[in-house]
């Protein structure tokens, strides 16, 4: 799979021949240029980074806050984090939430981007329209509204429901059970996420020749067959590309629980990683603890896309 | 699926594609316009869809025109008939929006300016140039925007207020501008990649400085890349939350999602005056949707040539 | 290559953390509080406009300095204060604080030692559970600033109709109103999640949420007398509550008053803090904002009493309420200690009483009013109990564990078993 990606990738860049040559005539430029975006990286990301792993190693709380010296504890951090059940649990929580969001978001995005190449121009214009708009709702706007719709009493999502026949949905209380709170968490994350998606996979669908799926029709390949052969290896970067950004953003998703948490439960059977690591360092003031889970998260999710990295270092190496 | 091979056609295509980065949005798709029951189905479901889609943005708006009475109703109003601006007015009445909404244009625009430019010489750097520590840049870039915000608050504070920037534009921005500069490198090299050098050697040749023929060839060929890649920025900065919270503790120095939270927790004693935060949330929505709008066809055909590039 | 880059960002993080400690300076104080600009946070909306401008124009008054109030949000107080307290530069030179989170920021060191002045600010006729919680080895550090206490609402016209009246011990509180409870009705509406309520059910009954055990605290759930009141609880909220288990910020007061789309109430009894009684009542348009509401309360309809206890008398119900310290990081000492001796003057404190806050000085308790909302409050504080003045105490709390336990006690849980584990979780976070 690696080696297909790759393939394409080198197919449509064809400014990669061209580098030898520069290579000779500008040999301090690259780095010239880089300097500004490592800088502010250093600045902006390095001394928090690095903080992170020291204090990661330390017993810091809040204490040490106010100045007292922190005791090195080396990873004994990270070994109560290995032998708490709780942390395993929301490790686990957090990798099924983002899986599956993922999963849904980029299915619903290439159903709608494939919608949009299949009708007039009206219905696509309002449908991209929709997309738009939701996708600039700023998400603590976007919380509050989806908050109030699922509320308990006054939410829309309840009196609807409960007008259908032998449905019961009054006051249903969709924020207490952690089952229904990930569905509501999902299926928010999900709506903000997909407009993303669904355009970045429409402007890759259009990148696809007519010309050549006529002729591929004319040569008896049915609609299915177009899918596979064409178009699904012309927009698999896109894909791969999408699916990598759901998987990184939805594992560390914070904003949407924690506000759904204030509305619901803030019982740990409602924590993904995002919400744990706040809970432990701004709610418990454990902050050794709370960089240890961090590391930890941010070691998941290089495990996770592992395979785009893989990829980007193969085409590294070929080039 | 190493099938890709089997259309000798494959290659070729990708090169069309790249040369032509702004393709049309609006290249009819013919295969698709021969089954006609089908397709009145699909608009059908097309038009179902965006109405699902756009419904919370559509009640936020409808519910901002209702007073808090109609809506402490258990029946919802679905129609803002009888609506008025009240709570708009309530909302702007201490002027505290356009302070927040001047930190935040602010803010964002710094923010995204110098993202933009740093990540774009970086973005050339290493889709233009082989060279010693390349790959290192790469990881690095990729590897910092997987870390996760929420526990980092406490180092943020500690680097921004020791050089006393604390309650400043300039520290939020700096810290801003570096959360999003390695995405932005990673989505702008997609789009320098795929803009053939040919163009600006062959510029040169006609006697243009290798400034000149970027300037004036490759940049404008970038624009969208640019939007594309600004709009992302723009909505991170525009949203961000806990960095400002901490960063920002002053009152008067509130950005907007900051002012908004203010507005749901202020009426923590009361019941939540839902049609006010309606309003309010609607306020912190419309400069976005305006930016939208604007970039709206720049940034879709942005995504088209960026984004087949990866 | 990488490891260049590694020992960059070490070198530019080391030359940053070296700025740092340049920058912050011992905080300067030449102990006059003459012209001193200081800065007071305060918490929520609790405290009102007028006594903010009291504050201020009294303390240009005394001083010529200037007061700047800045108001923080409950909800995000925790992550401020601990970033901006230990921050010379930054900190506010006094603060308003939850008062559980007191023995905390406390013994961290985070204030400014009071001893000295205890007397001139109050002493001994100052609340003294509030006092115990910003106490360190005998010496005060922050002290209240104002008090509420919950005590319970009901409907005069459902009790009545069902021919009940109010309860003298709290079994046969818990036993009216589980007869009150229909499917649509609550007998006594509370979240099951709702701890800050929870709790007094510990008390009444003896117990405690956590004890000192020699020098170490140690969580107390699982003793009998807790047990006994969390079941008493757990039989409460299954058999009285229509409420989520998860609920435990509610805002009860929408439930006693009657449903606009019904026309009846959904519950017959409420718990809720003094300043709630604003709320309820007969729900009119507001004559002066037609797009509004208000509350007139109806003699005739509502009624209120203090929660009986086991053996009758009045249960120790949790008060609520805030302490008030001066950071320990202030450059701004004296103006500081000034604008605590205004606050704790006598004209302040009736302030505050007259607004429904409990001042914190005893001595000026009946600038709260003579009318039964003000006796009710008066009386449930007369045997409020505060959270444990443990150390660790803001971490239980900022981990959400108690809402988590009294979920699953009301979810029907073992009240033993559940007591159990989570007093190991206590443990860990206690001291």
């Amino acid at each position: 799979m690696t080696e297909t990606i790759t393939r394409d990738v080198a197919a449509t860049e064809p400014a990669k021949p061209r580098t030898p040559a520069g290579r000779r005539r500008f040999l301090s430029v690259p780095h010239l240029l880089l300097i500004p975006a490592i800088l502010i990286l250093l600045v902006g990301m390095g001394y928090p980074l690095v903080w992170q792993v020291i204090t990661s190693m330390q017993e810091f709380g809040i204490k040490q806050q106010f100045g007292q010296p922190a005791d090195f504890v080396g990873l004994q951090n990270y070994i109560d984090l290995a032998t708490d059940p709780t942390m395993w649990q929301v490790v686990g929580r957090s990798l099924a939430f983002c899986f599956i969001t993922a999963t849904m978001t980029l299915v619903v995005g290439l159903l709608l981007a494939v919608l949009m190449t299949a009708v007039g121009r009206t219905a696509r214009l309002t449908l991209q329209i929709s997309l738009l708009l939701a996708w600039a709702m700023p998400v603590v706007a976007a919380m509050t509204v989806w908050i109030w719709l699922f509320d308990r009493r006054r939410g829309v999502v309840n009196y609807l429901l409960d007008m259908i026949p032998g449905v019961d949905m009054n006051r249903f209380s969709w924020l207490s059970n952690p089952l229904t709170f990930f569905i509501v968490a999902s299926i928010i994350v999900i709506w903000m996420s997909v407009p993303f998606v669904a355009f970045s996979v429409y402007a890759g669908l259009t990148q696809v020749s007519d010309e050549v799926l006529e002729a591929a029709q004319l040569d008896g390949a049915n609609g299915a067959k177009r899918l596979r052969y064409i178009i699904m290896p012309m927009i698999r970067p896109v894909i791969m590309i999408v699916l990598l950004l759901q998987l990184i953003w939805d594992l560390r998703v914070f904003t949407q629980i924690t506000m759904l948490q204030d509305a619901g439960s803030k019982a740990s059977e409602f924590d993904l990683l995002g919400t744990y690591i706040y809970k432990l360092g701004a709610g418990s003031q454990d902050f050794g603890m709370a960089s240890a889970v961090s590391i930890f998260v941010l070691a998941l999710t290089l495990a996770i896309s592992w395979f785009y990295v893989r990829a980007l270092l193969k085409e590294d190496e070929q080039s | 699926m190493t099938t890709s091979v089997t259309i000798p056609t494959g290659g070729e295509l990708g090169a069309t594609a790249s040369a032509v980065p702004v393709a049309s949005v609006r290249t009819r798709t013919r295969w698709s316009q021969r089954v006609r029951p089908r397709r009145i189905l699909l608009t059908v479901l097309a038009f179902a869809v965006s109405l699902a889609w756009v419904f919370p943005v559509y009640w936020m708006m409808n519910s901002s025109l209702l007073s808090n009475r109609t809506l402490q109703s258990f029946i919802p109003t679905f129609l803002p008939f009888g609506g008025s601006f009240a709570n708009y007015e309530n909302v702007l009445e201490d002027g505290s929006f356009f302070t927040a909404l001047g930190i935040s244009l602010s803010v964002t625009l710094i923010a995204v300016f110098f993202c933009l430019l740093f990540a774009f010489l970086a973005a050339v750097a290493i889709s233009r140039f082989r060279f010693k520590g390349r790959k290192a840049f790469v990881l690095a870039v990729l590897i910092v925007q997987m870390l996760p915000a929420e526990g980092l608050f406490i180092a943020q504070y500690k680097m921004v207020s020791s050089v006393g920037l604390l309650n400043s534009v300039i520290g939020v921005s700096i810290i801003y501008t570096a959360a999003v500069v390695p995405f932005t490198v990673w989505m702008l090299r997609g789009f320098v990649a795929g803009i053939p050098a040919d163009l600006e050697e062959a510029a040169m040749v006609d006697g243009l400085s290798r400034t000149q023929a970027f300037m004036r060839i490759t940049f404008p060929l970038l624009a969208p890349g640019l939007v594309a890649s600004g709009v992302f920025a723009f909505l991170q900065a525009w949203n961000e939350f806990t960095v400002a919270l901490v960063l920002l503790p002053a009152e008067q120095m509130h950005t907007l999602p900051l002012w908004l939270r203010g507005f749901i927790q202020a009426s923590a004693t009361r019941e939540t005056d839902w049609g006010q935060v309606m309003a309010a949330s609607t306020l912190v929505a419309v400069p976005v949707i305006v930016f939208f709008l604007i970039v709206q066809g720049r940034m879709t055909s942005g995504l088209v040539s960026g984004a087949v590039k990866g | 290559m990488k490891r260049k880059y590694a020992v960059a960002a070490i070198a530019t993080a080391a030359a940053l953390v070296l700025a740092g400690c340049s920058a912050t300076g011992e905080p300067a104080d030449d102990g006059s509080a003459d012209g001193q600009d200081i800065t007071l946070w305060l918490m929520g909306g609790d405290t009102p406009d007028e006594l903010r401008d009291y504050l201020k124009s009294e303390y240009a008054d005394a001083t010529g300095g200037t007061l700047t109030i800045e108001e923080q949000g409950w909800g995000d107080a925790v992550a401020k204060l601990t970033t901006a307290l230990p921050d010379a530069a930054n900190t506010p030179d006094v603060t308003e604080i939850g008062n559980t989170w007191s023995p905390t920021f406390t013994n961290a060191g985070a204030f400014t030692d009071l001893s000295d002045m205890y007397d001139e600010l109050g002493g001994d006729k100052l609340l003294k559970s509030f006092v115990e919680v910003g106490e360190v080895d005998g010496a005060q550090y922050a002290l209240p600033y104002y008090f509420g206490s919950r005590y319970n609402f009901y409907r005069k016209d459902i009790w009545d109709a069902a021919g009940k009246t109010v309860p003298t011990t709290l079994g046969e509180f818990g036993e009216t109103v589980k007869s009150l409870r229909t499917d649509a009705q609550s007998g006594f509406y509370v979240g099951g999640s709702d701890w800050r309520n929870g709790i007094s059910w510990i008390f009444a009954n003896g117990g405690e949420l956590a004890v000192k055990d020699g020098d170490e605290w140690v969580g107390a759930l699982s003793s009998d007398e807790s047990v006994a009141g969390l079941e008493q609880f757990q039989d409460l909220f299954t058999g009285a509550s229509n409420a989520p288990v998860t609920e435990f910020d509610s805002t009860p007061w929408v439930n006693i008053n009657n449903n606009d789309a019904t026309g009846v109430p959904e519950a017959a009894t409420i718990i809720a803090p003094g300043w709630a009684h604003w709320s309820i009542g007969d729900i009119t348009p507001d004559p002066k904002d037609s797009t509004k509401t208000v509350a007139t309360w109806n003699d005739d309809v509502f009624g209120t009493f203090v929660l009986p206890g086991v053996d009758g008398g009045v249960a120790p119900v949790f008060a609520g309420g805030s302490n008030i310290a001066v950071s320990a990081a202030s450059k701004n000492q004296a103006g500081a200690k000034e604008l605590m001796k205004i606050i704790f003057s006598e004209e302040y404190q009736t302030l505050l009483g007259e607004n429904g806050l409990g001042p914190a000085n005893l001595d000026y308790a009946s600038s709260l009013g003579d009318d039964q909302f003000a006796k009710a409050l008066i009386e449930s504080a007369a045997g409020s109990k505060l959270t444990p003045a443990a150390p660790g105490w803001a971490a239980v709390e900022g981990a959400g564990i108690l809402e988590e336990f009294f979920g699953k006690v009301s979810g029907g849980g073992d009240v033993a078993e559940l007591a159990a584990e989570y007093d190991e979780k206590l443990n860990e976070l206690l001291n």
